[in-house]
């Protein structure tokens, strides 16, 4: 394939299925791009756009760069990216300006003996940086050394290869945060890690904990909408009355943690009226007779006891499911209420997959689809070859044997530390001291370390507690390895540089793990350019990397999901397992039965609960004063209490409350609701930054995982980060 | 969404002292018609009524900051006659230049013609009003837009107009303070009639039809305006002159009232209307809220 | 010459602020000024409750109060019954800002004078093709065109749905609101 610019003839040569989606889908189109084209070269030197990919959450929304004299102006998203379709979120408006941010890392530092940070020069980093990891290695071997990273493209592909190459298993994501109960338990149940709800199409769709309205993906967001247009019933199960309910047809409060029961007690209902799809379970699953006899007792008047839901609802909701099935299912959540939260999470994850399983509705339009995504294939090039198979197990995976092998549990890693079994650690892109587990234990955990490394684009609390600081340029100023992705149309998308750099001391990430590596002594396994290499991974699939960037996206339509296609189980038994033999080797029970999420709640205490803002992802927006000062304003900071728990305390709406339990103790601001079920106090996750470094977010608000012991869901790996409880009072109370 | 006051103490400054300057220029109007003799304490006033309301202009422009950065802009201002600021423009000008003429004339030692002192108090009585007016036409704030709040700051800015030129007079010239007594009785009812007036003002905004105007009226009475309202403003700004005062005319005799201690007291009642009418001022600036048009919809 | 207009269907909006920061970029506006500001509303108790989000902005008013009280004729009607300021000739006064029963005027922290939503539809250029927040808006709750046109897509959007300006007639405001 031609290395040149592109030609028409080259970008459509690539494939047939290229070929395809250029002439039916209009903005992938080579006219599309075309005239585009023409567009700039009628106004030369004024205006340039870039297709690019957003970085202000994970879903990495494609949209066009406008750029203005070397400024970057206005974003549209791009139509033909599937997470974007033509939008983006407040969070990518917002988080554009990183770029800059006065707040931005721009040397690389490292910490000196009376524990400030002096900036010194990339060589003197890596040399040093370098010595430490040999050390390292020498004493304790390859496998003391860990990572951990919020994925990104790019990221992704340079971390893990660069700790491979050094001869330790231990990469992490920050998924022992996010989403690793709930993927780890699905994968128990069905052999993958997620579907993709059907909602539009359905005739029922129910979210558990998850807002597609305040954890933004522009499509869902429409998808959400066009399901309420269409006449989708949507019930929404969580403590909080989220933005989503805007779209639903009923919210339904639930006690924190108790999903569980709900959906074990709506399964009870779907098998006790032989309600379920008897034929479609009898054919595809294993161990359904021993579960349904595990859980004969979890009646909705069991757990109306729990739930707080009445057991008549319940029951009417399980009918409302039977009816609409197979046009619908439980939404697979993301982090919501059992990505990581409680001791149940990873076993609500299973029992939700085979909620879906009784009503029969993978694969059918309106349920629950398996989809699959679109990958590189093999590398000829030697250069990309891999780097020697490591023998040693990743650490946790022995005592966490459930958690998803690509994440691990990063928790684990953090205890790792504290015991000294890991000496080394590196960081990319993650926050890990403020967002992961108690930070406080993870201060004191990271102290232990010979040597850390934290890779980002502003001073964050993890890369505070750092030896070494590399500065990043921030995503608008680097190109990143093609975005692969799945859905019901497979896509692949690209991170195009669309700045100049703008601190000259920053690098980008593949260079700075090229140039680590080689200074370790593994550069052999660098040889090549990101450049190259997103070249060669894009020819596997007929594309080119002039090409993908001259249009951003590109879909693959002839490989897009077809209805009623017989799903495949990738579980050991290759059907649904409603009986899990890891489970059981793991400690759990074989089928999913009722486990308690906690401790129960002290008198006159409250469940506290995280989630989303619209405006916010994790800690790394809480910096950036476009959305900062919308939290301000609209008093976004501020923890939800009921108004019968507020009149019991005398507190009134905006009232100064103080947070506390054993381990810490804060106060704000308060929001008096009717959104918020009774008992519950909900805290948004993403303020209260302790670095001042960050100038607009320092010491603004309450940071919930202050709030969290340090804990990991057995088996699973998880944080549970809403497995706890706090006291509130009037400040004077 | 919380709501930010619009205007702070640099515009409280302006109306007061605007408000200030045209009570000045009146009582030299009426001292000159029922205490011609008073010459030093009808030179206080000329000199007053220019100083305060060109301080407070000033002020103004330092406020309006796209026009401190352009004062070329501030030419504008006769732009648009259907807006209550430019009818104060012009009610200001034409106020500073009889008070500079005034003054002027004054330091030429020439005679200034009744007529001009009579036009000047006509002004001066705009001007005052006008500060008023300026923030009764504001629809969304229940506190502002009715029409008893220019009333209430004309009777201020005469207040607070008549104790500057007795504070200053008090000391300056204690004979003529002595013999000016049908001003001072006249000054007297000022703060009784305010006091009138807010409580008239409150009761009508505590019960207007929107929420913010009992919300405004609270945070004066017990919210978080409360302190300064009924101690600052009602008791060291309304109480207490009316009680010094009161103490002074009717229940002290005439020896008394022409002593040093009778001259302090005095000078502390017309500091108190002094500090009580720049906080009324204020306090209607900061705890006026607007009213909030989106309603529930059920 | 058009009379433009716009129509907010709250019963889409889910309150994520993308209009707001979308306009800012657009307009290259200081991360404080914001031409977009946001009410929201509980509507019942306890379990039975419902969120009502309403964004509001510079409604171009046909009677428009800041019109009405600047001295200096910067806030103006502009051609096609867009409410304008002449960022030239304002001094900052706020007097707009007091008057407007809207509180959607912002002062620009930098330049001091007064600014808000202009309809950016009418310089929509590179890739927009009317204003940003309605371009942005992720559930499409926003409809902008010409009111004096029946067969606009707006002003029959307003004849099916009942859509009224938020204030009823206080201002002539052109932006209708589905509640």
């Amino acid at each position: 394939m031609s290395e040149n610019a592109i030609t028409r003839r080259s970008f459509l040569a690539g494939s047939a299925g290229v070929a395809a989606v250029a002439a039916t889908v209009g903005f992938t189109s080579f006219g599309a791009w075309q005239s585009a084209q023409a567009e700039e070269e009628a106004t030369p030197g004024r205006t340039d756009t870039v297709h690019t990919l957003c970085n202000a959450c994970s879903s990495k929304c494609g949209y066009t760069a406008y750029v203005v004299d070397g400024k970057l102006t206005k974003l549209i998203g791009d139509p033909n990216n599937p997470n974007s379709e033509g939008h983006l979120c407040a969070r990518g408006y917002g988080y554009s300006q990183i770029a800059y941010s006065k707040d931005r890392l721009t040397d690389p530092l490292k910490k000196n003996a009376q524990g400030q940070f002096e900036a010194i020069s990339w060589d003197q980093a890596y040399a040093e940086i370098a010595e430490k990891v040999q050390e390292i290695i020498a004493s304790d071997g390859p496998e003391a050394l860990a990572l951990v990273q919020d994925p990104r493209p790019s990221g992704s592909y340079y971390c893990n290869r660069f700790i491979a190459a050094l001869g330790s298993p231990n990469t992490y994501t920050h998924g022992a945060a996010c989403n690793l109960s709930k993927v780890s338990g699905i994968t128990q149940a069905i052999g993958a890690g997620d579907w993709v709800s059907d909602v539009e199409n359905s005739a029922m769709t129910m979210f558990i904990g998850r807002s597609y309205c305040d954890g933004i993906r522009p499509s869902q967001v429409a998808a959400l909408k066009r399901a309420h247009e269409n006449g989708a019933y949507i019930v929404m199960i969580d403590p909080r009355c989220s933005n989503s309910t805007v779209f639903a047809d009923e919210w339904v409060p639930i006690v924190p943690g108790t999903d569980l029961a709900f959906v074990l007690a709506m399964s009870n209902v779907l098998i006790k009226n032989h309600l379920y799809d008897a034929e479609f379970v009898a054919a595809n699953s294993v161990g359904f007779d021993e579960w349904a006899a595990a859980t004969e007792n979890c009646t909705p008047q069991w757990a109306e006891k729990i739930t707080g839901i009445p057991a008549d609802t319940i029951e009417r909701l399980a009918a409302a499911f039977a009816e609409a099935a197979p046009a619908a299912s439980i939404e697979p959540s993301w982090r919501g209420a059992y990505g990581c939260a409680y001791a149940n999470s990873g076993e609500t994850a299973r029992t939700v997959a085979l909620f879906n399983t009784l009503l029969g509705s993978w694969n059918q339009p309106g349920g629950a689809l398996l989809t699959s995504g679109i990958s590189a294939g093999k590398l000829e090039d030697p250069r990309f070859a891999a780097p020697p198979k490591i023998e040693a197990k990743k650490l946790g995976s022995a005592e966490y044997p459930l958690a998803s092998g690509s994440m691990g549990s990063a928790v684990y890693a953090g205890e790792m530390a504290k015991t000294g079994a890991i000496k080394g650690m590196f960081f990319y892109y993650s926050n890990m001291a403020a967002g992961y587990s108690n930070p406080e234990y993870l201060a004191n955990a990271f102290a232990n370390l010979d040597l850390m490394v934290v890779c980002d684009v502003q001073m964050s609390e993890t890369a505070a507690l750092a030896d070494y600081v590399l500065p990043e340029t921030s995503y608008l100023e680097r190109s990143e390895l093609p975005e692969f992705g799945g859905g019901k149309v497979p896509y692949v998308a690209l991170r195009s540089q669309v700045l100049d750099v703008i601190h000259p001391n920053t690098k980008s990430c593949d260079q700075i793990f090229t140039e680590l590596a080689e200074a370790c002594g593994v550069g052999q396994y660098f040889e090549f350019t990101q450049e190259e290499l997103a070249e060669a991974q894009l020819n596997t699939v007929g594309l080119t990397l002039d090409g993908l960037m001259k249009v951003g996206t590109v879909q693959f339509p002839e490989k897009a999901f077809v209805y009623g296609k017989q799903p495949t189980f990738n579980t050991p038994t290759k059907k649904v397992q409603f009986v899990s033999e890891a489970c059981a080797k793991a400690g759990l029970s074989p089928y999913p039965v009722w486990i308690e999420p906690q401790d129960p709640v002290p008198d006159g205490e409250f469940r506290l609960v995280g989630g989303k803002q619209a405006i916010m992802t994790h800690t790394q927006t809480a910096n950036i004063p476009e959305l900062m000062n919308i939290a301000e304003e609209y008093g976004l900071m501020r923890p939800w209490i009921n108004p019968v728990d507020a009149e019991a305390l005398g507190i009134k709406d905006n009232d100064e409350i103080v947070v506390e339990n054993d381990l810490h103790s804060g106060t704000s601001k308060v929001r008096v609701t009717e959104r918020i079920a009774p008992g519950v106090v909900y805290l948004p996750s993403h303020y209260g930054c302790t670095v001042p470094e960050q100038h607009t977010a320092y010491n603004k608000g309450l940071r919930i995982m202050d709030f969290v012991p340090f804990h990991i869901e057995p088996a699973y790996g998880s944080t549970m980060s809403q497995n706890t409880t706090v006291k509130i009072k009037k400040v004077g109370a | 969404m919380t709501f930010e006051p619009i205007w702070g103490s640099i515009i409280a400054w302006y109306l007061f002292l605007a408000g200030l300057g045209g009570g000045a220029y009146v009582s030299v109007t009426f001292l000159r018609w029922r205490h011609p003799e008073a010459i030093t304490m009808i030179r206080i006033g000329r000199f007053i009524a220019p100083i305060v309301v060109i301080v407070g202009l000033c002020l103004l422009m330092l406020d309006a900051t796209a026009g401190f950065h352009h004062p070329l802009r501030f030419a504008l201002l006769l732009s648009n006659f259907g807006s209550v600021m430019t009818w104060g423009v012009v009610f200001l000008g034409v106020f500073v230049v009889i008070a500079l003429i005034g003054a002027g004339l004054c330091l030429a030692k020439r005679s200034v013609p009744m007529w001009l002192d009579i036009l000047g108090a006509i002004f001066g009585i705009c001007v005052a009003v006008y500060t008023g007016c300026l923030l009764g036409v504001c629809k969304t704030f229940p506190l502002w837009n009715n029409a008893l709040l220019p009333i209430l700051f004309l009777v201020s800015a005469m207040s607070t107009g008549m104790a500057a030129v007795l504070a200053v007079g008090v000391f300056r010239c204690p004979e003529e303070f002595n013999r000016v007594m049908a001003f001072k009785k006249l000054h007297y009812i000022f703060p009784i009639i305010e006091i009138v007036l807010v409580a008239a003002l409150l009761f009508v905004t505590a019960f207007n039809a929107s929420p913010s105007g009992y919300e405004s009226v609270m945070s004066l009475v017990c919210g978080k305006h409360a302190l300064v309202f009924w101690l600052v403003f009602v008791i060291i700004g309304l109480v207490l002159p009316t009680a010094i005062e009161t103490w002074l005319l009717f229940f002290t005799s005439e020896e008394y009232e022409r002593g040093k201690t009778a001259h302090i007291a005095s000078f502390c009642s017309n500091a108190g209307v002094l500090i009580g009418g720049f906080v009324l001022r204020l306090l209607v600036l900061v705890a006026a809220m607007p009213i909030v048009l989106v309603t529930p919809w059920y | 010459m058009a009379n433009y207009g716009m129509l907010i269907d709250t019963k889409k909006c889910i309150g994520c602020y993308a209009c707001r920061t979308a306009c800012q970029r657009q307009n290259d506006l200081l991360p404080d000024e914001a031409f977009i500001r946001f009410e929201e509303r509980e509507i019942g108790t306890y379990p039975n409750v419902r969120v009502q989000h309403v964004p509001l902005q510079c409604m171009h008013c046909e009677n428009a109060p800041c019109v009405d009280v600047c001295p200096t004729g910067a806030a103006r009607y502009g051609t096609d019954g867009i409410v304008e300021v002449d960022q030239g000739r304002c001094i900052g006064c706020l007097y707009c800002v007091a008057a407007c029963p809207y509180q959607v005027r912002v002062r620009n922290s930098e330049t001091g004078a007064v600014d808000k939503c202009r309809f950016c539809t009418v310089n929509a250029l590179n890739g927009t093709k009317t204003c940003t927040c309605v371009e942005a808006c992720l559930t499409g709750c926003r409809i902008f065109g010409d009111l004096d046109d029946p067969d606009s897509e707006i002003s029959k959007a307003i004849a099916e749905t009942g859509a009224a300006p938020i204030a009823g007639d206080l201002t002539k405001a052109k932006i209708y609101y589905v509640r």
